[in-house]
């Protein structure tokens, strides 16, 4: 199968030919893994099992599939569904790890309400970001990765998480201000 | 495929197709999830109908209170509010305007609509339906039958005809049952059923115009026993329910005896203008339309 075949016309394809999934499972299995590690399912085991039951229920819904979303969104939803489903049955806590990337959070927190010569000093580490992140509430947490480290746009994450746009917005303003409150306290304000 | 691909995906892929076959798995066929998504945008539609039968109840009610009578009926304004603000009807509105939001929420693309937008788009499409309801004489009914059913709620009418059963507080109204030939009395048969003859002497040409054109009317007199037959009667206002459907009253002979033969309006005994809100009640009789 030709690998430059775009994904709604894979999505097609796998309802006439299941094997064709298969090119899907391989786009995006490496993303998905590492944003499931950013929502918090520490265990590769756990994230290997939570994205095979989201392939299977993508596959089972795939004549849901909306081709006005991208297929991408879609199966972040599905994901995103699933490792919530994960931290419910297993009434696990999150366990953060922000291993890399993550730098225009840092930027946004950094550049809110400080002074950018004080912050050349006080340079937000990572272990910091990561401490303060998991304090926050689940829903923050999911905003903030969506955004700053999947880079998803506003429109995207109200397709992954199922809400308006307008709350989209909210939602990350909120967050970053729960995560600015969360903060050593040096980078208050 | 024609590029290999990495271990562990494709182990994934392979662990994933092999449940889909182990499993006989199939995707699900297309029209299940647009039943689904149509009876969600139904059931919205019948939360947004519901939500209009409540605008309709509404609409009758705001237009069969009669604020000008209030200072007879009720000691306060408060109280008159109280009496006949169409809470229950703003709180059914309210409640199927949330239940629509909460089904057009599950629908397809629902997620994408706020609360606001849903919200306001489902009270707007009820005030649309349920004026259309009401104008159509729809809101008396919905307001009758479905109000009556709560044990705390009395439909509007019902409880406005509980005011005008009180003789002890001068109140009483009903239907003209007849009218003596002068005038000089009328017989009144009020909303329990009992009859009562109304003594004519202190009304005005305007008042025995209403009692000769017949139908319901609401007398206020001095106070009179429960269990008394006689009332004398000092004001008397037509009672025309709004949102009901209705044949005019017909033309009476004795509307020509009524322009003729009644009192002018400074004329009332002492008895009369003892009443308590005599002076409102004059008024309100010569803005009367």
């Amino acid at each position: 199968m030709p690998l430059d075949l775009n994904d709604e016309e894979i999505v097609r394809r796998t309802l006439l030919d299941k094997d064709a999934f298969a090119l899907l499972i391989e786009r995006y299995e490496a993303k998905l893994l590492r944003y499931l590690e950013r929502l918090g399912v520490g265990v590769r085991e756990d994230r290997e099992d939570i994205l095979q039951n989201a392939f299977i229920k993508a596959y089972k819904n795939l004549n849901s599939f909306d081709v006005s979303l991208s297929f991408s969104s879609w199966m972040y939803r599905i994901t995103h569904n699933e490792a919530m489903s994960f931290f419910r049955s297993k009434h696990a806590r999150p366990q953060v790890i922000l291993s890399e990337e993550g730098e225009g959070l840092i930027t946004e927190l950094e550049d809110a309400d400080s002074d950018a010569s004080e912050l050349a000093e006080l340079r937000l580490s990572r272990e910091e970001l990561a401490k303060a992140f998991a304090t926050i509430s689940p829903q923050y947490r999911d905003a903030l990765t969506l955004r700053f480290f999947e880079n998803r746009s506003y429109t995207e994450m109200s397709d992954i998480l199922q809400v308006p746009v307008g709350t989209v917005s909210t939602l990350i303003y909120r967050a970053k201000r729960a995560l600015r409150a969360s903060l050593p306290k040096q980078f208050l304000p | 495929m024609n590029t290999p691909l990495n271990k562990t995906s494709e182990q994934l892929a392979k662990r994933v197709l092999g449940r889909i076959n182990d499993e006989h798995l199939r995707p699900r066929p297309r029209w299940e999830f647009l039943l689904k998504n149509y009876l969600f945008w139904g059931l919205g539609a019948l939360a947004v109908l519901f939500g209009a039968l409540a605008v309709s109840a509404i609409l009758f009610e705001i237009q069969n209170v009669d604020w000008r009578l209030a200072d007879a009926t009720h000691p306060s304004v408060l109280s008159f509010f109280l009496a006949t603000a169409p809470f229950i009807w703003v709180f059914v509105l309210a409640l199927f305007t949330l239940v629509g939001y909460l089904y057009v929420r599950r629908t397809q693309h629902g997620y994408r609509y706020s609360l606001t937008i849903t919200a306001l788009g489902a009270i707007l499409l009820s005030l649309l339906f349920g004026s259309s309801l009401y104008a159509i004489g729809f809101g008396g009914s919905v307001e009758e039958s479905l109000g009556d059913h709560p044990p705390f709620y009395r439909p509007i009418l019902i409880e406005e005809r509980s005011w005008w059963l009180a003789p002890q507080k001068g109140l009483l109204g009903g239907e003209v049952a007849s009218v003596a030939p002068s005038a000089t009395s009328f017989v009144l048969r009020d909303f329990s059923g009992h009859e009562w003859n109304i003594d004519t002497d202190d009304l005005s040409n305007r008042d025995l115009g209403y009692i000769a054109r017949g139908g319901t009317v609401r007398v206020i007199g001095p106070p009179a026993t429960a269990t008394s037959s006689v009332f004398h009667a000092c004001f008397v206002f037509p009672w025309t329910p709004h949102g009901i459907p209705q044949h005019g009253p017909l033309p009476s002979p004795l509307a020509l005896v009524a322009s003729t033969s009644g009192k002018g309006e400074n004329d009332r005994s002492q008895e009369c203008k003892g009443i308590r809100p005599y002076q409102q009640l004059h008024r309100i009789e010569n803005s009367w339309y």
